[in-house]
């Protein structure tokens, strides 16, 4: 067979004075703008593409469209580009796949010669035994993977994404396609065409015949002159929940390629038909290509695809394919008419050309075997939206049945007309789609609060008066006399397919499953009706009984690139975090902020706040502004002790438990005024204690009346802490008795601090210190952060960050929900179970929690190994003695600088939590440690006389 | 993406919606028995079909609703005009 | 006559590369994977649902139990559930030591499987890696490890840089919004091709004589003597199933259907704590192999591995809200390319090739509910989640046990139905609450 570019012919879409130049496997070659790359190499008479996936044949030109198996090439750092759809660009870099060591001369070819034993589903018979051999087995059968390569240094790329709320989208832009679109805008619907092909109007694109061509350009000049908005090269991937639609855009400017979110109110769908291969012995020879590939090679790319060839005809698409192959000088040797009962059986020749048909029982010279043998309808975007297409054995194809009524269908999918019948049909469709698009519109309008007002009643749901398409006859051609491929990306012949039905996997799910059948990168698009008719033959059946399997999106694939978009992970920083990173500050992440872990020496932050005084930016602690007569009520139904009796300007600790009676949350509230409350929850769990509060008030207690705000980032949080604390806080804070008799522990008070007014003040801290916690308007968190520092310069005053924190809550022994307690901490193994208030009348988790007082429930407690010089990882199990049994473990741990020791926190069993008893750890290491649970949960300060002060 | 219909917000997208699961009565907590208590924690009715749920409006009016969702087709039942007062769980 | 012929004991024919290579030379085909056989009246126990667990179960009934006269009965094709449309991960990395046994003896079975059913499952031990992105889920990791290796199982943290050697085109910089701070590598842990463990099963207990019933839809449980309407509910006993192809009768009905557990339990009077969530998931095309481990991210919700045929399988949480769609969605795809992309930003030019989904039967805290139910003879083999491909072998041996010995074995008293009458929760949900 030799391809090779002829004269210049009316309908291409070449420029012939634009010449690219591009390389393949390293050699230099030339095309024209608007050449694919298959085209380009087709014309300068390259035939052969690739190699099989497991016999490694030379494979040719198919179907010389995006669906091409055999035209998967990589393009730079871009594996299995479609080299029949893919437009040439001056300087790619072209390559072949699956091919080793070169397209030439393939080494893994020689599987060929055994496959007769690598049918399908071999590999599940053998390589058993030895069982340490499989491994190796394995590595040699991953060779044969398929495809292109990855390099991981590849750029990720710019790949925004677009939404778009059309009414109607188009999917599809043949003659019936740009006619609904057309209707449809003239009805006044906002209306996206989206063409898969690089230029809109399907199969008029490759028809020579006058009359189309001057159909073509008429629905041009009319989309040209409406409002219908145009998408090329570009597919409508999928169908989602209420016609929720993936379109992904190849050809945008700037993006590699891009994700096109439509919520479309109608979607037609009118992708054309795909024209199904023939099956017979050698039809995946190099030479043996579909009709459409040869009227597309000859007419939008001026290609010959042939010297002499056989065409098997079953339709008119075949007897224009002849017709073409005859104007640009390919003698026709032979037309085999299969609708007067015309046969072909196989193709000889070498396996890297075509040299004869057997036809008829004859043997006909040919170096061309152009197959026209029916069509399968791409019923995908129908079947995501629930349909179950329907074959018709008169029309040999098969049809939709019964979408949803927002997804309609119109061209060849639907029926077969004349032009003119289906741009009517289509032009029908669209003024379908319009009124139904217009009465969707009007509902989502009215039920959207604050969407313009519509007027009028919701229009009626329109009636499908479309005059049906027809359906042409066509015969039932699936496989010839011989057996041959049936998918041509897995190598999957229908004498497997039959094998694999007769061996039991017979339904067309299990046989799909057990030969990999359509689950090539074409994903059936060629194969599956064959594979379906080989599945019936073999059952005896017929292809109705046997029916199809699930298209599942995407329809065209697309790039993680497309669908993962920019990331768009926010980072949360407090209004101080300028101060911080200006001072040697080193950062963690706590969920999605970024905080101070420390600036240098956490240790030493920690003894700096036990002498002198420490600020640390607590910013991210969860807070809640509640206001209203019922804010008592409310605390007292989601905390599990009491808050009826909380005088204004206290605070109270609280802890709260899910319904389950598991720890959720703690943190400390203050009433600020008579009906002014202000709660405080852990950083990670603001958010869920807000929806938690929220849902309580709307679906419980209703009728309460109570107002929450989140202020979490309203306020900036500043913990000022140590023995000179207060010191400090007289030089900038106003307005306030801060003495600890007008200011004691647990009371909150409103200050003017550093000039700012309106902030907050809390005497409370987790460090166990004299401290004061402050709430600053956001605006203003690094102004009075830089006035703490300044007017403490003199007292010793630092920074200390979260590491800082961790250690010195440690040594008091407060424990952190989430990482002390876990899913399934109930309220009492905190240890602090003399919280729960069971006389309360009703409380989050109350009945769970009052059954938890009779069960022997783990406890978390404090303790301290007996080598002080050893720390036990967060992580280490505690053990039975010299047994693996797990008694608890350890939740918390660090080396104490105030107390000169390690210190932890653990869960234990409750008959270990006494005070004095000994515990055996296992360090990562491996080495069993004794260690000792101490008496309270505060290694330091017991009494809390520091944090009183 | 399936279209939540919220009474204040109208039809949104269904990530913009926390999922709260099956609407089912809070037994009274001083009453209850383990066993009542447990099933209201843990049993599902889990029906391929009608089911009343309940969401949370999260990134919109943040009400919670309880509305009903066909589990075989996701169909809403009676989806919501605007000033519906409908919400929270039976 | 045909039921008893059929009934009796056949000589596998046995795969292997020399029965291969001979029928290959003579042209030969194979026999039936499993027998096309008539329903009978009665059996002595009857398995619904026909993926790998319903499989396994029949399975052990015959080969430990000699219990062959068991009928699996499914209402498509055998494995058309999430045995089909799992990504196929095997591992024992568990936190609780009853998880860790537990799974621990399953990969054992799947190390052996291959043999002991003669067919290749292509267990593919090629390590397993958690990424932890976190301080929080590094502590976790650390848990797990701890408890890992008590129970025997290979397991370990590890920092980024031998992260970055077992995989190097994971991304171990400090450039992604959450970097890799570290890993808990499981050696052992790897893929298996699933549909071949079904396949496998299927083909072993018909061999024994236990009976595959496809496109055979049970659409009642036959009860008495329970406290509800018609006999069913807690106190009752089972007498057989009603099916769209005629009633069986049986004093043993085994759940095993995942997605549709809460549905077949509701035949029986039984309410479970289960909610059903389509979990999907999504394979690209293929490219030359890459990806040396299987990767899981449970900060960023993915995993991915990659197949003998080049393909990038990926899988992430479950859907969101409950229900029995399988069609998928978009914003699954996107999110799951996002994350991947965090992992690996140099695979941004593959292209997905097809999405879909199973539905799994989420539990409160993250097991199985298995063994016995209120009702005498119906038991339950559900609430597999997420993980249930990984369990079927020893869900299958401990669910023959139990059903042939009345007794629940040792291995799965942790996960009765009674646990949540009793608030004894299983702690694998201890790894699910992470704070800070």
């Amino acid at each position: 067979m030799t391809m090779s570019r002829q004269g210049v012919q009316p309908t291409e879409v070449i420029d012939r004075a634009a010449k690219l130049r591009f390389r393949w496997n390293g050699k230099r070659f030339s095309g024209f703008e608007g050449d694919t790359i298959a085209s380009a190499l087709a014309a300068e008479g390259e035939h052969i593409f690739s190699r099989s996936m497991k016999y490694h044949r030379p494979r040719g030109i198919l179907t010389a469209d995006y669906w091409d198996p055999n035209l998967m090439v990589q393009v730079g750092d871009d594996p299995n580009v479609r080299a029949g759809h893919r437009l040439v660009r001056n300087g790619m870099d072209v390559r072949s796949q699956n091919a080793w060591p070169s397209l030439n001369r393939d080494l893994k070819a020689a599987n060929g010669l055994l496959g007769r034993f690598l049918t399908a589903g071999f590999y599940y018979k053998t390589f058993m035994r030895p069982q340490w051999l499989w491994p190796t087995y394995e590595r040699v059968l991953a060779t044969f993977a398929p495809g292109g390569k990855i390099d991981i240094d590849t750029p990720h790329g710019y790949h925004d994404k677009r939404y778009t709320h059309p009414d109607v989208v188009v999917a599809g832009a043949g003659p019936a396609g740009i006619e609904a679109a057309l209707a449809a805008s003239t009805a006044g619907a906002r209306v996206l065409l989206v063409s898969h092909e690089h230029a809109v109007g399907g199969h008029l694109r490759y028809s020579s015949d006058a009359g189309d061509q001057g159909a073509l350009a008429e629905l041009r000049a009319s989309l040209d002159a409406s409002d219908v908005e145009v998408l090329t090269d570009s597919t409508v991937t999928g169908r989602y929940e209420d016609n929720w639609l993936g379109i992904v855009q190849r050809n945008h400017p700037i993006a590699v390629e891009r994700l096109i979110k439509a919520r479309a109110k109608v979607l037609v769908a009118a992708p054309g038909l795909i024209e199904r291969p023939y099956v017979f012995e050698g039809n995946d020879r190099p030479g043996v290509i579909t009709s459409g590939a040869a009227r597309r090679l000859i007419n939008l790319w001026g290609v010959k695809p042939g010297e002499r060839a056989v065409v098997f005809s079953a339709n008119a698409d075949g007897d224009a394919a002849a017709a073409d192959l005859e104007r640009v000088g390919t003698e026709i040797a032979a037309v085999i008419d299969a609708r007067s009962g015309g046969q072909i059986s196989s193709t000889a020749g070498s396996s890297r050309a075509v040299e004869a048909v057997m036809a008829n029982g004859e043997q006909i010279d040919a170096d061309l075997l152009v197959m026209a043998a029916g069509w399968t309808a791409p019923t995908s975007l129908l079947n995501m939206a629930g349909d179950r297409p329907v074959y018709d054995p008169a029309a040999a194809r098969f049809f939709p049945s019964d979408p949803p009524s927002n997804v309609l269908s119109t061209g060849g999918l639907a029926g077969d007309a004349d032009l003119d019948g289906l741009r009517q049909h289509g032009a029908e469709t669209g003024r379908l789609a319009a009124a139904r698009a217009a009465a969707v519109r009007h509902r989502l309008q009215a039920r959207t609060a604050r969407a313009l007002p519509v007027e009028g009643d919701e229009p009626a749901w329109a009636v499908d008066e479309r005059v049906p398409l027809g359906r042409d006859p066509h015969p039932e051609l699936f496989r010839a006399d011989t057996h041959g491929m049936v998918d041509m990306s897995e190598d999957i012949s229908s004498k497997d397919l039959v094998a694999a039905a007769h061996e039991g996997y017979d339904s067309v799910e299990l046989a799909k499953r057990y030969t990999t059948a359509t689950m090539g990168p074409s994903q059936g698009k060629l194969e599956t009706v064959n594979t379906v008719a080989a599945i019936a033959e073999a059952r005896g059946e017929t292809i109705s009984q046997v029916g199809t399997t699930v298209w599942r999106p995407p329809y065209a694939p697309l790039t993680l690139g497309a669908l993962a978009g920019r990331s768009f992970e926010p980072v949360r920083v407090s209004s101080i975090h300028p101060w911080h990173e200006a001072n040697n500050v080193t950062l963690i992440q706590a969920g999605q902020w970024l905080r101070p872990d420390h600036y240098g020496d956490p240790q030493a932050e920690v003894r700096n706040v036990r002498e002198n005084v420490g600020l640390i930016d607590v910013t991210p602690l969860g807070k809640l502004d509640l206001r209203g007569p019922d804010v008592p009520k409310l605390l007292s139904l989601l905390y599990v002790n009491k808050w009826m009796k909380l005088g204004i300007g206290r605070v109270r600790y609280g802890m709260m438990c899910a319904e389950d009676g598991v720890v959720l949350d703690d943190g400390v509230t203050g009433r600020l005024g008579e009906d002014h409350y202000m709660m405080s929850t852990t950083s990670s769990g603001a958010g869920g204690v807000w929806e938690w509060v929220e849902n309580w008030l709307q679906t419980e207690r209703p009728d309460w009346q109570v107002h929450v705000t989140p202020v979490t980032t309203a306020y900036a949080s500043i913990n000022v802490a140590g023995p000179k604390s207060r010191e400090l806080m007289r030089r900038v804070c106003e307005g306030v008795d801060l003495d600890a008799e007008a200011f004691p522990y647990m009371t909150v008070r409103e200050a003017t601090v550093a000039g700012v007014s309106g902030c907050f003040m809390w005497r409370i801290g987790f460090t166990g210190e004299l401290s004061f916690e402050l709430h600053v308007p956001a605006g203003h968190g690094c102004h009075v952060w830089e006035a703490l520092m300044d007017a403490g310069s003199d007292l010793g005053v630092g920074p200390f960050g979260l590491e800082g924190q961790r250690i010195m809550r440690l040594e008091k022994g407060h424990f952190i929900v989430g990482q002390d307690t876990d899913g399934l901490t109930l309220g009492p193994s905190t240890g602090m179970g003399s919280l729960i208030k069971l006389d309360k009348d009703d409380f989050a988790g109350k009945p769970e929690l009052a059954w938890a007082a009779d069960r022997p429930l783990p406890l978390v407690v404090a303790i301290q190994p007996d080598d002080p010089d050893v720390v036990p990882e967060e992580a280490a199990q505690i053990l039975r003695g010299d047994t693996n049994e797990i008694l608890g473990r350890i939740t918390s741990s660090r080396f104490s600088p105030t107390l000169n020791r390690s210190i932890c926190l653990g869960q234990v069993e409750p008959h270990l939590a006494a005070g004095g008893t000994k515990l055996t750890v296992l360090l990562e290491s491996g080495e069993r440690i004794s260690a000792t649970v101490i008496d309270h949960h505060a290694h330091f300060d017991p009494a809390g006389e520091r944090l009183r002060g | 993406m399936l279209l939540v219909p919220c009474p204040n917000c109208g039809p949104r997208n269904s990530t913009d919606l926390r999922y709260g699961g099956e609407s089912h009565a809070r037994p009274d907590p001083n009453t209850a028995s383990p066993q009542e208590w447990r099933a209201y924690l843990y049993l599902r009715d889990n029906p391929a079909g009608w089911l009343r749920e309940n969401w949370y409006c999260a990134s919109g009016c943040r009400r919670w609703f309880s509305i009903e969702r066909n589990t075989a087709t996701n169909e809403f039942r009676d989806p919501p005009l605007p000033g519906d007062k409908r919400g929270g769980a039976a | 006559m045909a039921g008893l012929a059929s009934r009796l004991r056949r000589r596998p024919p046995k795969y292997s590369a020399a029965a291969l290579a001979w029928k290959g030379l003579r042209g030969e085909g194979w026999p039936r994977v499993w027998r096309d056989c008539d329903l009978q009246r009665s059996y002595d126990a009857v398995v619904i649902g026909g993926g790998v667990h319903g499989l396994a179960t029949a399975y052990y009934l015959a080969r430990n139990h000699g219990m062959t006269n068991v009928a699996v009965l499914d209402k498509a094709y055998l494995g058309s559930g999430g045995s089909g449309r799992n990504t196929a991960i095997v591992r024992s990395n568990y936190l609780t030591p009853e998880g860790v046994a537990f799974y621990d003896r399953s990969v054992h079975l799947y190390e052996r499987m291959a043999v002991e059913l003669n067919i290749n499952v292509m267990f593919s031990q090629r390590g397993h890696l958690t990424l932890a992105h976190s301080d929080a889920s590094l502590r976790t990791m650390h848990w797990r490890a701890e408890v890992n290796k008590l129970g025997g199982v290979n397991s370990s943290v590890i920092g980024p840089d031998e992260v970055k050697q077992e995989c190097p085109s994971l991304d171990t910089s400090d450039h992604p919004r959450y970097p890799i701070q570290g890993a808990l590598y499981h050696p052992p842990g790897g893929v298996v091709r699933h549909d071949a463990v079904v396949w496998g099963y299927a083909r072993a207990a018909d061999h024994m004589g236990v009976e595959m019933h496809q496109k055979t839809e049970v659409t009642d449980i036959i009860c008495e003597g329970g406290d509800g309407p018609d006999g069913k509910g807690a106190g009752g006993r089972v007498t057989g199933v009603r099916t769209n192809r005629g009633d069986i009768s049986t004093p043993i009905v085994i759940n095993c259907t995942a997605g549709w557990a809460s549905l077949i339990s509701t035949m029986a009077g039984v309410r479970l704590p289960i909610t059903t969530h389509p979990l999907q998931a999504a394979v690209t095309e293929p490219v030359k192999m890459f990806l040396p481990t299987v990767v899981v991210s449970g900060s960023l919700h993915v995993y991915v591995s990659q197949t003998d045929r080049g393909e990038l399988v990926f899988g992430a949480s479950v859907d969101p809200y409950a229900n029995y769609s399988v069609r998928g969605s978009l914003e699954f795809t996107e999110g799951l390319a996002g994350h991947v992309l965090e992992l690996m930003p140099g695979i941004s030019r593959m292209r997905v090739l097809r999405q879909w989904s199973g539905l799994c039967d989420m539990t409160p805290d993250y097991s199985p509910v298995m063994g016995f139910t209120p009702v005498d003879g119906f038991l339950v083999d559900v609430g597999w989640g997420t993980y249930g491909f990984k369990a079927a072998p020893v869900s299958g041996e401990q669910m023959a046990e139990a059903a042939a010995t009345g007794r629940t074995p040792k291995l799965i008293e942790a996960f009765a139905l009674s646990r949540f009458d009793d608030g004894e929760l299983v702690g694998e949900k201890g790894a699910a609450s992470v704070g800070h």
